[in-house]
This record gives C-alpha cells, sequence and structure tokens, in this order.
C-alpha cells in the first residue's frame, strides 16, 4: 500500500490558485471562498499552512464581504451562506477571527432563520437543512448561538428525518450523506443529538461501504473520497465509528492520489481537484492516519483550532 | 487551443455579439450543449447543409444550439465582464434613485448578459439573483414563466445544476396563489424531472424538486403520480431516488387519510391496504425478477415497516386494546413468516457464483435483520416467534465478511426476541 504524498499534495494546492489558463477552472471562480477553505484546511491538517502569506488572504476574504455582513463566493458577486461559514472558517485557521465585526456577521445569520426554525441560504429564500448547519456552525464559531431560535432550529432539522434514521434537504427529502453530514452536525453542536436513532442511522451509514472499501452517499452509487469526510464524521459523532473497516477506506482513499503530481481524486485514475484532495485528507484524519492533524467533526476544523475557539477566550 | 490561440481582446467582443445576437434571434432555443469543433462537421452533414463553414464557433438549428469548445474560455471570461458592468451601472442608478436614468435599458442589459453567462456557467448564483430582482419587479406572468423556460434551458446541459433548480422554486413560490394555472405547472414541472432523469440518472437534484412538489399537489394528483411513476420506476430498479418519490407520495396519501379520520369523513383503512399490498406484491415481483438491486431491499424496508406502524399507531387506546393488540401480533407474526420465506427463497448462491446472486443473497439476509431489529425497538410491537436467523447470519458471515457490525446487531436483537418472546407469551394466556 502507497503512503500519503504530503509534500505533493502540498506543492499541488499552492499550484491551484495560480491556474487561470483553462475553462474548467475559471468558470468555477463563483465559489473560490469555498475553494479557499478546502485548500486551506488541507494545508493545516498536513502542518503546513504557513506555506503562503495569511495576510494576502486575509484582505481578500474581507473585500468578499458584503454590506448585511455575510459573504460572497469572490470579491463583487453576492453573498451567501455557504460562503460566510467558509470565510469564517478561513480566519479561525489563520486566528484572525479578531478581525471580524462578529455581530454583525450573526445579525446576517440570524436574519435569515425562518419561522418554522429553518433557514434559507441567502435572501431569495431557498431552504435546506444545510443552510441550518452553515448557520449553526458559523454562530458557534463566534459565540453568538444565542442569536437565534435555538428550539425551533433543532426542530426543524429534526423534521427533516426519514423512516431509514437519515436527513434530507426539507422534511421529506431523500437521505444524502452529505445532509446527513449537516443535520448530524447542526445536532451535534447543539448537544441535540437525541433527536438521532443511533442504531437506525449507523446502519444505513455502514451500508455505504462497497466492496472496494470506498464509500458512496446514496445507495447503489459509486464511491465517492468524498463521502469519506461525510459519512466518516457523521458515524464518530454518533459513536458509531467501529462498525466500518477503516482499514479497507484507508486504502481506498490512497489510490485516488495522484502520486505524481499531487491532489486526490474521486475514485481511483480519475482527475484530481481541490475538493477530493480536501475531503480525502479530511477523512484520513479521522482514520487517525499517522502525521496528520486531528479534525473536529462536527466544526470540519482542526482540533488545535477549534480548542482555541472554544478554551482560550 | 490554435482557435484559442488566434483570439485577441478584440476579438473576444465580437464573439460575444454574435452569440447574444444567435440567442435573441431565436428565443426558443430549448437545448444548448459545448461540443468539439469537429463534430460541427457531422452536425452538418446530418442536416445536409452546406451553409455553415468549419471553422464555426457556433452552430444552431432546429431551436438547438452547439457552443464550439475552443472559444469557451474567451467567451466566458467576456461575457463576465459584460455581465458584472452592466450589475454594477444597475446598482449605481438604483441606489441614487435618479429619475433621468434608463431603467428599462439597463435591465435589459443584465437580463441579456446574465442569460448568456448562465449558458456557460450554471451556477453563477449572482446572475440568478439579478434576474430575480428584476422579474419580481414586473410580477408579470409570462415573464415568470420565462425565467422556468429559462432554467430548463440551463438543465439541458447542466442537469444537476443546483441554482437552476432552486430558481425554478423561486418562480413557484412567486406565482403560488396568483395563478388558476397552479396545477398544471405542476404537472409540467413534474414530467420535466421525469425527462432529465431519463438522461441523468440518480440525479439528486432533479428528484428533490419533484419531491418538493408534493406540497404544492392536489389529492388526485399524488394519487396520479403513484401511478404514473410506477411504470419508471419498473424500468430503472437501480434508481434508488424514484423509489424515495414513491416512498414521498405514499406518505402523503397517508397523512391525507390521518386527516379524513380525524374528520370523519372516512372510517376505514382499506384504502391504505390496498395501496400498500399493491406495492408490497410489486416490489416482491421486482425483488424476484431483478437480482441484486439494492434499492428494491431498501424500499422494502420502509414499505413494511410502514405498514407495521401505521397498523399498531392507529390503533390507538381502545377498551379493547388489549385484545387487539395481541391479535395484530399474532398478525405480524404471520406477516414476518411470509418475509422470512422470501428472504429464505433470495438467499441461496449458486455454485457458479454470480455476483448479483451473492448480492441477493446479502440484501436479503440484511433485510430480516433490519426489519426483526426495528420491530423489537418498537413499542408495543412483541415478535411471537424469534424468527430463524441461523441460515441467514451463515450467509452474512460467508459472502460479506466486511459487514462486522451486522453480527454485533444481531447478537444484540437475539437477545431481546428471547425476552420478548417470554413476555409474550404470558400476554396471551
Amino acid at each position: 500500500m502507497g503512503e500519503l504524498v504530503v509534500d505533493k499534495h502540498v506543492k499541488y494546492i499552492l499550484s491551484v490558485e495560480k491556474r487561470k489558463d483553462s475553462f474548467e477552472s475559471v468558470v468555477l471562480e463563483h465559489l473560490r471562498m469555498n475553494g479557499a477553505y478546502w485548500g486551506l484546511a488541507t494545508l493545516d491538517l498536513l502542518g503546513k499552512l504557513d506555506a503562503l502569506d495569511s495576510n494576502e488572504v486575509i484582505e481578500w476574504i474581507m473585500k468578499c464581504q458584503h454590506e448585511s455582513g455575510g459573504f460572497a463566493g469572490n470579491i463583487g458577486h453576492d453573498p451567501h451562506m455557504l460562503y460566510t461559514l467558509s470565510a469564517v472558517q478561513v480566519l479561525a485557521l489563520f486566528d484572525k477571527l479578531n478581525v471580524l465585526d462578529a455581530d454583525k456577521v450573526a445579525n446576517y445569520i440570524s436574519g435569515l432563520q425562518n419561522e418554522d426554525g429553518s433557514f434559507s441560504g441567502d435572501e431569495w429564500g431557498e431552504v435546506d437543512s444545510r443552510f441550518s448547519y452553515l448557520a449553526i456552525c458559523c454562530l458557534s464559531i463566534l459565540h453568538r448561538l444565542d442569536k437565534i431560535n435555538m428550539e425551533k432550529a433543532v426542530n426543524y432539522i429534526a423534521s427533516c428525518k426519514n423512516v431509514d434514521g437519515g436527513f434530507g434537504c426539507t422534511p421529506g427529502g431523500e437521505s444524502h450523506a452529505g445532509q446527513i453530514f449537516c443535520c448530524v452536525g447542526a445536532l451535534a453542536i447543539t448537544g441535540s443529538l437525541h433527536h438521532v436513532d443511533k442504531d437506525l442511522l449507523g446502519w444505513w451509514l455502514c451500508e455505504r461501504q462497497v466492496k472496494s472499501g470506498g464509500l458512496n452517499g446514496r445507495p447503489e452509487k459509486l464511491p465517492d473520497v468524498c463521502y469519506s469526510w461525510w459519512v466518516l464524521s457523521s458515524l464518530i459523532m454518533i459513536d458509531r465509528v467501529h462498525w466500518i473497516n477503516k482499514d479497507k477506506l484507508v486504502k481506498f482513499i490512497l489510490n485516488c492520489q495522484d502520486t505524481e503530481n499531487g491532489g486526490i481524486s474521486d475514485r481511483p485514475e480519475d482527475a484530481v481537484d481541490v475538493y477530493h484532495t480536501y475531503f480525502g485528507v479530511a477523512g484520513l484524519s479521522l482514520l487517525e492516519y499517522p502525521g496528520l492533524k486531528a479534525i473536529d467533526p462536527a466544526h470540519a476544523l482542526p482540533v488545535d483550532v477549534v480548542n482555541r475557539i472554544f478554551f482560550q477566550k | 487551443m490554435r482557435k484559442e490561440s488566434m483570439i485577441l481582446k478584440g476579438n473576444s467582443l465580437s464573439l460575444l455579439n454574435e452569440f447574444e445576437l444567435i440567442l435573441e434571434s431565436d428565443p426558443l432555443i430549448d437545448e444548448v450543449g459545448f461540443i468539439h469543433p469537429s463534430q460541427f462537421v457531422t452536425l452538418n452533414k446530418e442536416a445536409s447543409s452546406s451553409l455553415e463553414h468549419e471553422d464555426a464557433n457556433f452552430w444552431s438549428r432546429d431551436h438547438k444550439l452547439a457552443i464550439s469548445t475552443d472559444v469557451l474560455l474567451p467567451l466566458y471570461k467576456e461575457v463576465k465582464d459584460v455581465f458584472m458592468h452592466a450589475i454594477s451601472q444597475y446598482k449605481r442608478h438604483e441606489n441614487l434613485s435618479d429619475a433621468s436614468w434608463d431603467e428599462g435599458n439597463l435591465e435589459s442589459e443584465v437580463m441579456k448578459h446574465s442569460k448568456a453567462l448562465l449558458l456557460l456557467s450554471c451556477d453563477f448564483g449572482t446572475a440568478w439573483n439579478f434576474r430575480k430582482l428584476i422579474v419580481s419587479k414586473k410580477q408579470h406572468m409570462l415573464i415568470f414563466l420565462d425565467e422556468l423556460f429559462l432554467s430548463a434551458l440551463v438543465l439541458s446541459y447542466s442537469p444537476k445544476s443546483e441554482k437552476a433548480w432552486c430558481h425554478r422554486r423561486w418562480v413557484i413560490k412567486m406565482i403560488a396563489g396568483k395563478c388558476s394555472t397552479m396545477q398544471d405547472i405542476v404537472g409540467k414541472e413534474s414530467e420535466l424531472v421525469e425527462k432529465i432523469a431519463e438522461r441523468s440518472k440518480m440525479n439528486y437534484r432533479a428528484w428533490n424538486h419533484r419531491c418538493w412538489l408534493v406540497s404544492y399537489m392536489t389529492t388526485e394528483q399524488v394519487l396520479h403520480e403513484l401511478k404514473k411513476s410506477r411504470n419508471w420506476a419498473g424500468l430503472h430498479v437501480a434508481d434508488n431516488s424514484c423509489f424515495h418519490y414513491r416512498t414521498r407520495l405514499m406518505l402523503r396519501i397517508r397523512e391525507d387519510h390521518c386527516h379524513k379520520l380525524e374528520d370523519g369523513t372516512s372510517d376505514g383503512n382499506d384504502e391504505i391496504y390496498r395501496i400498500w399490498q399493491e406495492e408490497l406484491d410489486w416490489n416482491e415481483a421486482l425483488i424476484k425478477c431483478y437480482v441484486g438491486r439494492e434499492a428494491l431491499w431498501l424500499h422494502r424496508r420502509f414499505l413494511v415497516f410502514s405498514w407495521i406502524r401505521h397498523f399498531t399507531t392507529n390503533l390507538g387506546d381502545t377498551s379493547n386494546y388489549r385484545v387487539c393488540k395481541s391479535s395484530i401480533n399474532a398478525d405480524i407474526g404471520i406477516f414476518m413468516d411470509n418475509e422470512l420465506h422470501l428472504a429464505n427463497s433470495c438467499s441461496t448462491i449458486p455454485d457458479n457464483e454470480f455476483e448479483d446472486f451473492q448480492a441477493q443473497a446479502i440484501y436479503s439476509a440484511t433485510y430480516i435483520l433490519w426489519l426483526t431489529k426495528q420491530i423489537s425497538d418498537s413499542q408495543g410491537i412483541e415478535l411471537q416467534e424469534k424468527p430463524n436467523l441461523g441460515s441467514l447470519k451463515t450467509v452474512l458471515n460467508m459472502a460479506c465478511p466486511e459487514r462486522s457490525f451486522l453480527s454485533d446487531i444481531s447478537t444484540g436483537i437475539t437477545g431481546k426476541c428471547d425476552e420478548g418472546l417470554k413476555e409474550n407469551r404470558y400476554l396471551l394466556r
């Protein structure tokens, strides 16, 4: 079995930013903030966050903040909860949360809570249990959970639960490992995991492991490295991670590396990207792969960063 | 690459003009795709036309549009620049609330460039947002319907585009209540999802949209959808999303039924019983026909468990509760016997060891384990007889050594069943 090619992954992440010569790379500029989080969180887990200039990144992040308090995916774009959490997470990585007006960001988020406890992603009103996670995780990092109606928020998430124990986008939506992570993560942060049927959900999540050792996100789908994160983190939060075969999963993730040029892909032999590189490394971190920083399964940040936020006030 | 290097800054503007002219001259374009320039030759041959030259950047006929992959990068950069410029002008004038500004002109610029941009970058949220802003000021039915049309065009090249699906929901929420043809619109939305699901397998976003529509449907529509989607599901037995859609429809029917029971407009479970029984029979037939399909077994878990739950919770606290309870428990016993029989008949692995049969054996064994655990975890339901899991456990250990969690669980279940069994005997005497 090959090993994690740490130096090559670092080199790959640093090179992604410089590539502006293909349609495929420039067409994703509207979500650059998410890209920054995936890339920088990977560097931090690999212990190499100092490989780039933090001031430059922070300056750019603050240019993406909208007057409403929310952050956009790039300069000049509209704000959305998706980018607001990424911006806050990156600032947390650099220990620079102090550059933020936390109340302003918190007001943006609490303003998006609806009467039934759910959250809209932005002012245009699309509702999704993912946005509940984004809101709760972000407010938790900012120590501002008191700004929302927590009871209603939790009840809405609980209403997205299905007969199979999983969670969907809205009440009655199909269970999906990504949505499950969001719902379980939000319930974990708010201390409401009693809403989860742990054996039932754990069963469904364990059935995501296929013969190759990889995990899929829904029944009958091919395995994909990103579910190493969504499924594993959920299993850890509900204390059922011993139910899957960890060795086979480690092997699957390592097989998805580009050992020559760095980066990790969705499946062996596919093209790499920064999204799958992050989820591969984060998955290995959850699997306690040697040499990686530990990651917090609910906040999706390295444990030392989370400790800094909550215990060094 | 040849073409990219030839395109200079001035050229990309004329490229954009050419693109937007095509979009304006044919507002009925309903399909768009990116193709390699060498494929233009084939397209022209098929259309038996000599009108287009080989080094064309676009191809358009019969309301279909193809864009050469050679021009995507310069075209995208240009359209993004003009769009960003248009919205900054629009915002500036809006903030000044300057009476002299030509609002109509600025709006049509934003609408034109945002459309071109979204045909290259489907999830460019800011472009969708500015369309929402302008359209909501008009509050005109036909303009709302145009937005549904544009969203469908974007979905033709990017069927998983989250923002395009989201835009549809926004439009529907805007017109709901103001529109007499709501039922028609919901019906057409459902058809669109089915069309897209045909080309784009297991598309979570598409099916999620269809599930979302259910709350806007009338009871008749829900019944009609249940009937209609059955045929599709039977032809796509690996598409879990379609079975989930049926789950959603069935739960809505049960919900409506419970309201009727409360109102006193219905007094029996006959219809629910019939719908569930039909689905169970059909599912069993599919399981036997299509060997080793996970989605079918998972659908059965839902059917059986929700069936049992419905008939036990609807019992309530009637005076003859104890009698009913034991008779229900007896019924569940018979029911479980049938399920065990089905699982056992699916758990033989022939000597030639086809992968599908192995998968079928695993799914059938885990199905019974799952069901047994759910029932023994539920309050108020006791299994009269401990199901004989022995042979199924052997199957699991043999075929599926990595599912170690199952042996954990099955040991737990066997213990619980023993307790349940003792309690139940006591109750019956």
